[in-house]
Parts: C-alpha cells; sequence; structure tokens
C-alpha cells in the first residue's frame, strides 16, 4: 500500500517543485529590486537601528502572511487574520498586566486566541461549507467587536521582557531579523508534516483529495486552525512593535496578507505556491512602503502609487506563475 | 537540496544565539546634536487621512513650515501622512527616524501604542512632539488642547438648555478611540451631575453621513428626547437629519466650530441656537514652532506641563448665538470644509520656554 500511494506522485511532485521555482524567480526578482531600491534610497537602513527597526517591522505582517498563504494553499481564504490579531493581542496584554513573569502566559494566552478563533471560522467554512470569503469578513467583525469588549481603550503594558528582547541583538544579529528567518525555518519543519500535506492536496482539488482518501473537511478545518495560530503569534509581535494594547491594531493586515501571499506566487485559487513566497511577498510590501517614503512622493499621490507598485508585483508574480495542468 | 542549506542556516543561526552576548541595538544620537544652529529637517507622521481636520492641520503645518524654509532654518518638511493603523503608524515613524529627521510631529493613532517606537525616537536624540491626541510616552511632549474640557464645554451648555430630568441621546465618535472615551467620559459627569438622563449613544465615526444616518434611526427611536450631544465631525449631519425630521425646534443640538455648521445654524430661525467649540486643527503648527524653537536651544518651561509632558492649549471661547454672526462674517469666505481655527505664532510659543 504504501509503495502504491508513493509511486504515482513522483512526477507531479517534480514538476511541482519546478513549476514553483518559476513562480520563485519573479518573487525573487522583486525581492531584489526592493532591497536594492530601498537601501539605494535610505542608506540608513544598513544602520544597525535601521536593519533592527526594519525588520521588527516586517515581522507582524511576515507572520499574517505565512498565516494567510497556509489558508489559501488549502483553498480558502481569511479576511479576519487582522481582527485575529487584535483579538490575540489585547487578551495577551490582559494576560500579562505588564509582568514579565505572565509573559509566558501572555504567549499561550494570544496563541490560544488564535487557534479559538481560527477554530470557529474552520467550522464556519468546513462544516457549514459557507463562503470563506463571507464568512471571515464577517467572523472578522465578531473578533474586532471581542477586541473592545477585552480592551475598551488602548492601553494595558507590555512586559518589559518582551519589548526588550524585541529590541536586542544577538552576536550583533538583530532579534527582529533572528525572527523573521525563525519564521521561515519554522514552515520548512511544517511543511513536511502529513496536515500540510493534506491542506495542499485539498486546496490543489478537493475532489481528487477526497478521492484520494485525504480528509478535506479536517484539512479545511486544520489550516484555519493552523493559521488562527500564527495570527496570535503576530499579535504578540505586534505588541513587541507597540508595548501597549490597542483594539484596532492590525486592521491593514488581513488585506496586506493576501497582497503579500499572491506577491509571493501563491494561487488563490489554491494548491500552489509556499509561504516562504509569502514571507518574500511580505517583505517586498513593507519595503515598497518605505521606498515610496524615501523618493519624497507627495502623500497625496502614496496611496496610488501603493496601488499600482501592488498591481505590477502581481503582474510580474503572475508571469512566472505555474499553470495548473489537469 | 535547498532545505539542507536552510538547515545548515538554522544550525549557524543557532550557534550565533548559543555564543553570542545579547546587546542593545538602538544607538543613541547618530544625527541629532541637540542644540545646533540647523539647518533641520522635521518629520509629520499622520495615520488618518480624508478628514477636513486632517487634512487642514496638514496645510497648517506646511505654511508654518514654509517661513523656515525660506530663512534656511529648516531643511525639509517630511510628511508620512497616508490613511494606515497602529501596525502601519510605527512604520511611519521608523521610516522617519531612518530618514534622520531632528523632530517628529505625530497625530497619533493610539495613546500608548506608539510609546515604545517614540523612545526608539527620542532614545536618538530626536524631538518628538504629540498633537491633538496626548500619549502616555514620558519622552514625548504632548501639544493639544485638553479634549476633556473641550467636550464639557459643550455637556454644560446642552444641560443647562434642556434642564435637570432633561433626555438626551448622544452620536459619540468611535467607541474605544482615546479621544472619544475622553470626551464622551468628561461629557457624562457634567449630565450626571445637572441630572441629564443619555438615553442612549451611537458611533457616528466623526463622519458627517454617519452621523446623519445615526441620527436619524435614534429620532425614529427615540422620539421623545430634548437633546442631542455630538462631536465635531458629525454635528452637521446630526443638525440636518433633525432639521429633515423639522424638529430643531424642540431638540437642541450642539454643533461645531466648522463652516458647514455655522452656515447651517445661520440659516435657521433666530430661536435656534448652538454652540460650536473650537478643536483647532492648528495644534500642530503650534507644535511646529515649538519644535523649531527647541531644537535652535530653547528649552520647554517644565513647569508648565501637566502631568510631566503635556502642554494644554486654551481653548478659544466658543461660538454661540452671540457671536454667530461676527464669527461667520469672519469665516464665511474661506470655503465650506473650514475648521475654526487657531495657530500659535512663533512668538506665541515664547510663553511655554525658559526665558533667559
Amino acid at each position: 500500500m504504501t509503495a502504491a500511494t508513493q509511486a504515482p506522485p513522483a512526477p507531479t511532485v517534480v514538476d511541482r517543485v519546478r513549476s514553483v521555482r518559476v513562480a520563485s524567480w519573479a518573487t525573487a526578482a522583486l525581492l531584489v529590486v526592493a532591497v536594492v531600491a530601498a537601501i539605494a534610497l535610505q542608506p540608513n537602513l544598513l544602520t544597525p537601528y535601521g536593519v533592527a527597526s526594519t525588520f521588527a517591522t516586517f515581522l507582524p505582517l511576515v507572520l499574517v502572511a505565512v498565516a494567510q498563504a497556509i489558508v489559501v494553499i488549502g483553498g480558502g481564504l481569511d479576511l479576519s487574520a487582522g481582527a485575529i490579531v487584535a483579538l490575540s493581542s489585547v487578551v495577551a496584554v490582559q494576560v500579562m498586566r505588564g509582568e514579565d513573569g505572565l509573559a509566558a502566559v501572555g504567549l499561550a494566552a494570544a496563541v490560544g486566541t488564535g487557534v479559538a478563533c481560527g477554530m470557529l471560522n474552520g467550522l464556519v467554512v468546513s462544516r457549514l461549507r459557507l463562503q470563506p470569503l463571507i464568512a471571515t469578513f464577517a467572523s472578522a467583525s465578531i473578533f474586532s467587536g471581542l477586541a473592545l469588549l477585552v480592551l475598551p481603550t488602548p492601553g494595558g503594558t507590555v512586559p518589559a521582557i518582551l519589548t526588550g528582547t524585541f529590541r536586542q541583538a544577538i552576536a550583533t544579529v538583530p532579534m527582529s531579523v533572528l525572527l523573521v528567518v525563525a519564521v521561515a525555518l519554522g514552515w520548512l519543519v511544517l511543511r513536511r508534516t502529513r496536515v500540510l500535506r493534506h491542506i495542499r492536496a485539498t486546496g490543489g482539488d478537493p475532489a481528487a483529495a477526497y478521492a484520494s482518501l485525504v480528509p478535506v473537511q479536517t484539512s479545511q478545518f486544520a489550516s484555519y486552525v493552523l493559521s488562527g495560530a500564527i495570527s496570535g503569534l503576530a499579535g504578540l509581535a505586534v505588541l513587541g512593535n507597540a508595548g501597549s494594547g490597542d483594539p484596532f491594531i492590525g486592521g491593514d493586515l488581513a488585506l496586506g496578507s493576501v497582497a503579500a501571499v499572491v506577491v509571493g506566487g501563491i494561487a488563490l485559487r489554491g494548491g500552489i505556491g509556499s509561504p516562504i513566497g509569502a514571507i518574500a511577498g511580505a517583505i517586498i510590501l513593507a519595503l515598497s512602503s518605505t521606498i515610496l517614503f524615501s523618493i519624497g512622493l507627495p502623500t497625496s499621490w502614496r496611496a496610488l502609487a501603493a496601488g499600482v507598485v501592488v498591481i505590477l508585483a502581481l503582474a510580474l508574480s503572475a508571469l512566472g506563475a505555474p499553470r495548473r495542468r489537469r | 537540496m535547498r532545505t539542507r542549506l536552510l538547515s545548515v542556516a538554522a544550525l549557524a543561526a543557532t550557534a550565533l544565539v548559543a555564543t553570542g552576548c545579547s546587546t542593545v541595538s538602538n544607538e543613541p544620537a547618530a544625527s541629532g546634536d541637540g542644540d545646533g544652529a540647523g539647518p533641520f529637517t522635521i518629520g509629520i507622521s499622520n495615520g488618518f487621512v480624508g478628514s477636513e481636520y486632517r487634512t487642514q492641520m496638514i496645510s497648517d503645518i506646511e505654511d508654518a513650515a514654509s517661513s523656515y524654509q525660506d530663512e534656511g532654518l529648516l531643511e525639509d518638511l517630511v510628511l508620512e501622512n497616508a490613511d494606515t493603523d497602529v501596525n502601519g503608524q510605527i512604520q511611519q515613524v521608523r521610516n522617519l527616524i531612518n530618514a534622520g529627521v531632528d523632530a517628529i510631529i505625530a497625530d497619533p493613532n493610539s495613546g500608548s501604542a506608539l510609546d515604545q517606537v517614540f523612545q526608539e525616537a527620542t532614545d536618538q536624540g530626536i524631538l518628538v512632539f504629540a498633537i491633538d491626541q496626548a500619549v502616555t510616552a514620558d519622552s514625548v511632549i504632548n501639544v493639544g488642547i485638553d479634549q476633556a474640557e473641550w467636550a464639557a464645554t459643550s455637556a454644560e451648555w446642552l444641560a443647562e438648555q434642556v434642564g435637570e430630568g432633561g433626555q438626551i441621546v448622544a452620536v459619540n465618535g468611535i467607541s474605544g478611540h482615546p479621544a472619544n472615551e475622553a470626551r464622551y467620559g468628561a461629557a457624562q459627569e457634567v449630565f450626571d451631575e445637572a441630572g441629564v438622563e443619555v438615553l442612549t449613544t451611537a458611533d457616528g465615526g466623526w463622519d458627517q453621513a454617519t452621523g446623519q444616518q445615526q441620527m436619524g434611526n435614534l429620532l425614529a427611536t427615540y422620539p421623545e428626547i430634548d437633546g442631542v450631544w455630538t462631536q465635531d465631525g458629525m454635528a452637521l449631519g446630526v443638525l440636518q437629519a433633525v432639521v429633515a425630521a423639522g424638529r430643531e425646534d424642540e431638540i437642541v443640538v450642539t454643533g461645531e466650530a466648522r463652516n458647514g455648521f455655522l452656515q447651517l445654524w445661520n440659516e435657521q430661525s433666530d430661536d435656534f441656537e448652538s454652540i460650536g467649540v473650537t478643536n483647532p486643527p492648528g495644534t500642530g503648527a503650534t507644535a511646529l514652532h515649538l519644535a523649531m524653537a527647541m531644537l535652535q536651544g530653547a528649552e520647554i518651561d517644565e513647569s508648565q506641563l501637566v502631568d510631566g509632558n503635556t502642554l494644554v492649549l486654551a481653548l478659544e471661547e466658543p461660538v454661540t448665538n452671540e457671536n454667530l454672526d461676527a464669527v461667520w462674517a469672519e469665516t464665511e469666505g474661506e470655503g465650506e470644509s473650514y475648521v475654526l481655527d487657531s495657530i500659535l505664532s512663533a512668538d506665541d510659543v515664547q510663553q511655554f520656554l525658559v526665558q533667559d
């Protein structure tokens, strides 16, 4: 039985690796252009503070982009990711009460909140079979509403150990850089798990996956739960940056993460791409805002230009994106 | 193959973590050298655009900056002005820090969640001013009116109009927004003391259209109300809803010191009364004058700071039926979206500085 299931996928896996590479090329090229342009325009980005602060700024979007990528690869969409970040962060702030000793509890609370939100999304999408777009749009309102109940006004203190660690360097490598690298490595470990292979199969072709005994509903459910957990971590990253709670934080993250996912060469129809691409996509988007700022574009043009950049990035990454063979 | 490379990288990273010692990456004082001679660069961070208030705030700042630019004291005014959340505003401020500004004037999206990034700026010797909304970071100088006093002024007026036992509704900005909480908290206190009953509150999002819609709903649900307390940015919409229902003679509406509202107020009969308390967008320009003085070596007079870091600007005389005609004659020409303003000049801000 193992031999039988192993043998047929071999060529498609090769295909897939090759096709993913093509998409990665476009994303990688964009990433290089963005990095070079940002540094050329803003040489201060290379100072220790510049590097540390830039990566600290990347981290929340990078995490939410990975969370979004997992759901999108599984054939879904999560518009509530930003609201999950907000809710997890305010829950963590309330739980930690600014005490260093409770930092670990805060971590558990943030991830736990994310998991709970993900479970709700997962149930609604996989069991009730509602459209993910509308379902998560609605659940976003629920989570934002809960965030307001948990922390009615901005405030609370994040333990110094969290904000301090977030701003430290280990052997001159800023913590924020290490954390972004850790997210990428974390994915490389995760992707080998059976759950993620099932999620990918479900997103690629649910009917074929079902026929191949992949637990389709469970995989969809799992993709939202996993995504929720990672969004919970993003909530902590936001707290590290902010040092205090705010129920309105993270509003831009949901759509930003969808853009990052697509720029990263992940097909919105599911099954194709890697969160590594989404990480690159997140960095490209974050840097593009720095670039637009650095070239001194009048602010009234900034929003327009940001939109054009996203469209260009999407078009470029689509050029290299693989076509799915049926 | 690639995975193997990455696991090698992972090993290398863990090795670094194991061997390296931790140091804080913030390096103090790279550019700002305190009381220098300039020319200086000032950065502006604003996370909410599209309201007439914020638009006027930015143009006031640009006007104030141009005279310093002509003198050669101000090299550049760098604007980070875009709709964003706290997370995005953190990036705005970091962009400004990396651009090497000497001072930052921010209209913060949050009263506390930008403290860390402001601290990053002040650690590097950058002066940071928060306008419109006070922040809790000690190293930041808050410049603005007292939002509680601002709200209490119109609340007291309304309480007087409807009298003890009067029933009102409130159309607020955004629940949970610090400015909204400070304002409504103060208004509530006034109403409690005066024995005025607030039947319900609704969120108008500081938006005229939303305010109008919410007021329409409230009028249908609470037909017996005597008055409505609302904030600037929505008062015109609220009054329009009341006028549309033909009840402007029975329901007292607090107003706003903005031209659109003053115009509608002017069109009403002489029996119609309202109040407009100025919330000046020019605070940012005032902060710019303060920043330029401090960059050139002046020191702020600590004894005038409230709570250690807040400079409270005095409220202007509110617009009431008594002075409406005079005020309207003055501001009519400024256009419908004009917000009644007050900017302290470079000479005016001297009162907050240590005199030698």
